[in-house]
């Protein structure tokens, strides 16, 4: 099951002004309202054939990418993925998901949007991620932004086509995001030297593009020692999209080891997204505590309290499958409740194990796809 | 023993549009409908190319061991039909060369997508995967054209063909 969590989407032509870019500051947005975003078959179009590219290449997992320059004005904003994915063909064993990208600069470094009023808006987004550009914004993204709560931002994108990464990455912030959960991601398209659809207004030519790219993200795999890499599309033409395992043999040549490699774009999106529900749940808990009150000794535990473990223990749960001793009070709701969160993930599972079409099935039984659906879900079941 | 070993690609090459507005980008090119002609020195030459452009005289010089040696880098086998070809490698630079194929954008002008179906260690494995990649496009062709089954068309009298084709690669 291979993932590509960041597929731009066009600028739509309809509103004044493309979606995509330029600041939501300007005047003529205050016009626009949610209702209004509307998509011309000739865009519908050609979504739809990147996505069978896509499909065809050995992708199932989607995430539709909308950027926001500097920050998010609650009062203009529009999610304008709802409308999209309304209007698309219905593909039977696949998964779209929506994500949001703010592009920070030095105005950010005051605020961005991203603050507890504006949850609702964040709320239809399933990921959100953030794109740096200067040091303070990047430690405020490391720090602030990944502790769990509705508005952690899961994902930390680095503009890699920038002439000299603008910040040292300092290891202590990426530590700490590490270990809140967060993931840096690296968008192969910069390696092939076209435009992703926001870096931060790098507008060279494609040879330096490309040299930056394998500079920056040779040293975010350094700092992060392979450990919460995700690579991702990010390619705004269809001539550069490349096969998952393609680009996972992209990424050893920056010295990832090949096994870490091929976790950059299955089992770390999978988690990620995972783990992105949680915003959904306060702190990142994802199980109900149960108070259980042992039979024989009735009227002192009745004040047992419910114990609820630390959020990042809770994080850690969901992310290491192995984990040797839940709390053993904790362990049955936990079924029962993950397999309700994780229920969103199952159907999107079984529709693909079971509704792959016929066509397809020759095709899955040469890549081992089908396999490591197969061993995901008996982890899931076994180890809930 | 010292063996030198090999790896052997499969790579596909998918004829794309780059995205003009309104049309309907060739992903799924007909058969045979390649107006271009291409063909294994093209591949070759394209390759060598990407792998200077992004690596360097000295990558170029590790994957191409020797331009006439037996064990360099060389297009072994390509079907203009279905724009599929098998590379074969040394063992130890086929990443570098396999990443070459990836960032390999456009051969003689036309952009393709490069799609690295198979990666084995005898010629065998890979004649039996590009056997079955060629079923499965087929496959995916007569259901996209809801061809009824046992109705016998010009795809079967290609998969003979190609599947002899082949076969007959020798090491």
């Amino acid at each position: 099951m291979f993932f590509d969590l960041s597929v731009p989407v066009p600028p739509i032509s309809s509103r004044p002004g493309p979606s995509q870019g330029p600041s939501k500051k300007g005047k003529e947005k205050q016009q626009a309202n949610a209702a209004s975003v509307v998509y011309t078959p000739a865009q519908i179009s050609a979504i739809e054939n990147r996505l069978d590219l896509l499909v065809h290449l050995g992708y199932t997992v989607f995430a539709f990418n909308q950027s926001v320059q500097r920050k998010v004005d609650p009062k203009n904003h529009v999610n304008v993925l709802d409308p999209l994915l309304a209007q698309l063909r219905k593909r039977e064993g696949v998964a779209l998901l929506k994500r949001l990208t703010i592009v920070l600069d030095e105005e950010s470094e005051k605020g961005f949007g991203l603050t507890n009023q504006n949850t609702a808006l964040f709320a239809s987004y399933d990921l959100l991620a953030l794109l740096p550009t200067t040091l303070g914004t990047f430690s405020q993204a490391c720090l602030t932004h990944t502790q769990p709560s509705p508005l952690t931002t899961h994902i930390i994108a680095l503009p890699l086509t920038l002439p000299r990464l603008p910040f040292h990455l300092k290891h202590t912030l990426v530590r700490t995001a590490l270990k809140n959960g967060a993931v840096f991601e690296i968008a192969y398209a910069g390696a092939l030297g076209s435009e992703s659809d926001v870096s931060g207004g790098s507008g060279e030519g494609s040879a330096s593009a490309r040299r930056n790219w394998w500079a920056a993200a040779r040293e975010v795999v350094r700092v992060t020692k392979g450990k919460g890499i995700l690579v991702s599309g990010g390619v705004v033409n269809d001539a550069d999209l490349r096969a998952p395992r393609d680009v996972a043999n992209l990424i050893t040549v920056l010295g990832l080891a090949q096994n870490i490699a091929h976790d950059a774009s299955t089992k770390v999106p999978q988690s990620l997204i995972l783990r992105a529900q949680t915003r959904r749940t306060y702190r990142a808990v994802l199980s109900e505590p149960k108070v259980v009150i042992p039979g024989a000794v009735v009227p002192e535990s009745a004040s047992q309290p419910p114990t609820l473990p630390p959020p990042t223990i809770d994080a850690n749960i969901l992310s290491d499958p192995t984990m040797s001793t839940p709390p053993a009070t904790i362990s049955q709701p936990q079924q029962s409740d993950a397999s309700e969160v994780g229920g969103k993930k199952r159907t999107r599972d079984e529709s693909q194990g079971a509704g792959a079409p016929l066509n397809k099935a020759a095709a899955d039984d040469e890549k081992d796809g089908s396999g490591r659906k197969r061993k995901k879900k008996k982890l899931k079941e076994g180890n809930f | 023993m010292v063996r030198f070993k090999n790896r052997w690609i499969l790579v596909e090459f998918i004829p794309c549009v780059s995205s003009p507005p309104g049309n309907i980008s060739s992903t799924a090119a007909g058969l045979g409908a390649s107006d271009v002609e291409t063909n294994s020195k093209q591949i070759w030459s394209s390759l060598k190319q990407s792998i200077i452009t992004h690596f360097g005289d000295t990558g170029w010089g590790a994957v191409g061991a020797s331009l006439t040696g037996a064990f360099a880098e060389f297009v072994k086998y390509y079907s203009p039909r279905t724009n599929v070809c098998i590379i074969r490698v040394a063992r130890d630079q086929h990443n570098i060369a396999w990443a070459g194929v990836t960032l390999l954008s456009s051969i003689e002008g036309r952009r393709y997508i490069p799609n690295v179906v198979h990666v084995s260690g005898t010629i065998k494995q890979a004649q039996i995967a590009a056997i079955r990649h060629n079923r499965t496009v087929v496959a995916r062709y007569r259901a996209l054209a809801k061809i009824p089954v046992g109705y016998q068309d010009s795809y079967e009298q290609f998969l003979e063909i190609s599947a002899q084709e082949i076969e007959a690669l020798q090491d």
